[in-house]
């Protein structure tokens, strides 16, 4: 995937000045928050079902290690294959060989964000194997040739009118806004690969340690179909994804539908366990589920950075941020957008790769409160802006900008005596008088600026408080 | 009667001191004995937004030295009460001895709208303000320390005040600290929705308790020439 990181500005003023995509956005905000809402509010008790949830994935994140021990084991005895891949690179190949090996020319995939973490589709593409995205959105995203502009509804930027074209261009169909039509030709598109497919690629919403299962969550039936036609069932999933037992995944499972989309269960919610059992019609020959690390084993070392592995990539986040509902997407610049994007993306690829995305957070904390396993974003981000000072290179921190460092230094000494404090005050006003016109400051120089670009400083007052009591008192 | 420390923010002594003020006259009114220690300087979290975890551990132990001995520590700011509550013991964590000073502090921080409600059980200041207002729940007040009714409880009961919700009242309003200065293009069109909102709710003065989100917000609507007043809590309930 083409990486964009280091562009978060540039893009954020491109998609912030298209206004269709703006209306677009605070619609989706507005619907999906109420659906929601409304859905929490179903259950007996919202509040502690939260609060049980999230310290579910806590413990997982936790316990991961031994989970995984464990979900090997018995995935192993329920008759799948358990491979282990610490890269991109070793899952890639690994994939594509097997598809190579089975003589495999066309592959159905789910949407799955690991997938796309590291470009599996491209790499199975470039191997000769032909491979459709048979999610709905995810389909639209790769006939556009785009990246997903949310975890969960990768297309919800575009319009039926781009659609209708972009279909008509690419598959063939004629033009049409009715979204009804597009998504049966879609359907009809995909149905034939379905049949002809040869492997199944999905990722994995939980793996449960306890039965060696896999659980999969969607509304269009497209998983059901890829995870049961093909003689191969190829799972990618990540190591944080596992749980400990059936009744924590169940439990997660009602949380997981009603942050994603609202719903109090999805369509359909496929437990896969082994491959298909003598007598059993449906279901696949084989089944490998490749364990993914990429870089997690060492976000798993730090306490406080071991937080974003919680994540059940609901992108529940993205709808309450004020940041992502105004820029949308693809100013993350890789896979994961929104508030979890913001800290996961910098983890995975290296803080000097993602300066601005744990920088660009008003901080409101509104992810941290809607996050149904417990991800503080708020936090975390705040911890990477530390290890970049303190020059922590663990994660590949890039120094802060030239001179930062001494100005806080000098702040802080300022701070530490309130006669240092007071000096500064007043030299302060004495500064900024040239800077006052008809009463209010309304432009300041250098990276003071941003402030003044939208905003003035209505008045400087005469007088400190701590001048104004000290007469007071008198 | 209760022992209060009153710390005032950094913005508030600098660029709004009338807040403070207002503080001041509502604890006479009200009988709180308080002092204000003119030692007192900003509880750094500026520092910590910045992720100078060293400077702001300095910040905090000169905070807690000046702070700790009083029985309540009431600003007029969610914000820095939220720093000392929640950072000044992570910040200190690797210290024992100070460690346990933080939490000490941590444990008598409160927001000035919490601390009338909760604390002193006032829910009424006797006051009067005739205006057509609506309230902006700022993040720090609402999400970081769950203050929620406090500030409405006390607005409601001022004489002449008109209470229109306002649409969005719970999300940010851009502002951030250092964002609202690094990223001005995304600060705008978040202020721009918080300003569009104001319009559209009909009153005439919105009101908040976050120093930080007044400035953002007034300083906004004054470049911008949208109609209207920006005030702390405090100014309003400090009013007769």
């Amino acid at each position: 995937m083409n990486l964009q990181t280091e562009r978060f500005k540039e893009i954020a003023r491109e998609n912030l000045a298209n206004e269709e995509q703006r209306k677009i956005l605070s619609q989706f905000s507005l619907i999906l928050k109420a659906l929601r809402d409304s859905s929490f509010a179903a259950l007996p008790d919202e509040n502690a079902a939260l609060e049980k949830g999230r310290k579910i994935r806590e413990d997982s994140v936790k316990n991961m290690p031994y989970l995984l021990e464990t979900f090997e084991e018995n995935a192993t005895k329920a008759g799948a294959n358990v491979v282990w891949a610490s890269d991109a690179r070793q899952a890639n190949d690994f994939i594509v060989s097997l598809a190579k090996e089975k003589g495999a020319n066309l592959c159905v995939k789910a949407k799955s964000m690991i997938s796309e973490e590291i470009g599996l589709r491209e790499e199975l593409t470039d191997g000769g194997i032909e491979t459709y995205e048979t999610d709905l959105g995810e389909f639209i995203v790769q006939q556009a040739g785009k990246t997903p502009f949310h975890i969960v509804g990768p297309a919800i930027n575009m319009t039926i009118k781009e659609i209708s074209n972009l279909f008509n261009k690419t598959i063939g169909v004629p033009k049409t806004e009715d979204p009804t039509e597009l998504a049966i030709s879609a359907r009809m598109f995909l149905r034939d690969k379905f049949k002809n497919a040869q492997i199944g690629i999905s990722g994995a919403n939980m793996a449960v340690a306890e039965t060696g299962s896999i659980i999969l969550v969607e509304n269009e039936g497209n998983i059901r179909f890829a995870t049961s036609v093909p003689k191969t069932h190829i799972v990618l999933m990540s190591i944080e994804k596992v749980v400990p037992t059936m009744s924590d995944a169940t439990h997660m499972l009602k949380l997981l539908t009603r942050s994603c989309t609202g719903q109090r269960i999805s369509n359909y919610v496929s437990v896969i366990t082994g491959p298909k059992k003598a007598g059993e019609i449906d279901g696949p020959e084989e089944l490998y589920i490749v364990i993914l690390d990429n870089g997690r084993t060492k976000i798993y070392s730090d306490e406080v950075l071991r937080g974003a592995l919680q994540c059940i990539k609901c992108g529940m986040c993205a709808a309450v941020c004020p940041v992502y509902t105004h820029v949308g997407g693809y100013a993350y610049g890789w896979v994961y957008s929104g508030p979890i994007g913001a800290v996961l993306n910098p983890l995975l690829l290296g803080l000097d790769r993602a300066r601005d995305l744990y920088h660009a957070t008003t901080l409101c904390g509104a992810c941290k409160d809607y996050c149904p396993a417990g991800v503080d974003v708020r936090n975390i981000a705040l911890d990477l802006r530390a290890k970049e000072m303190d020059g922590d290179k663990s994660f590949n921190a890039s120094n802060p900008p030239v001179g930062l460092k001494r100005l806080y230094r000098i702040w802080t000494w300022v701070l530490l005596h309130h006669s240092r404090y007071k000096i500064a005050s007043r030299l302060m006003r004495i500064i900024m008088l040239p800077a006052i016109k008809y009463g209010k400051i309304s432009r300041l120089p250098g990276r003071l600026s941003g402030w003044t670009q939208c905003r003035d400083i209505p008045q400087l007052p005469p007088k400190s408080f701590h001048e104004i009591y000290s007469e007071l008192k008198k | 009667m209760k022992e209060v420390a009153l710390f005032i923010p950094c913005l508030v002594d600098q660029l709004l001191p009338e807040i403070g003020t207002s503080v001041v006259k509502i604890f006479r009114k009200l009988g709180v004995s308080f002092v204000y220690d003119p030692r007192q300087t900003c509880c750094g979290q500026p520092l910590v937004n910045a992720g100078d975890r060293k400077g702001a551990s300095q910040v905090a132990k000169h905070f807690i030295s000046i702070f700790e001995g009083s029985e309540y520590i009431v600003a007029p700011s969610g914000s820095c009460i939220y720093t000392v509550k929640e950072h000044y013991p992570r910040l200190l964590a690797d210290e024992p001895v100070w460690y346990q000073r933080a939490c000490g502090v941590s444990e008598k921080a409160y927001e000035f709208s919490q601390f009338l409600v909760a604390i002193l059980g006032v829910s009424d200041v006797d006051t009067r303000y005739e205006a057509r207002a609506c309230l902006h729940e700022s993040c720090a007040i609402l999400r970081q320390l769950g203050v929620s009714d406090e500030p409405k409880t006390l607005l409601k009961n001022v004489e002449g005040l008109e209470l229109t919700p306002l649409n969005d009242a719970d999300v940010c309003c851009g502002f951030g600290g250092e964002f609202a200065v690094d990223y001005p293009d995304i600060s705008e069109a978040i202020l721009k929705d918080k300003a569009n909102n104001f319009k559209a709710s009909g009153a005439d003065i919105l009101i908040l308790g976050e120093p930080g989100c007044l400035l953002n917000i007034r300083g906004y609507m004054s470049s911008n020439g949208v109609n209207g007043h920006v005030k702390h809590i405090a100014e309003i309930l400090a009013s007769e």
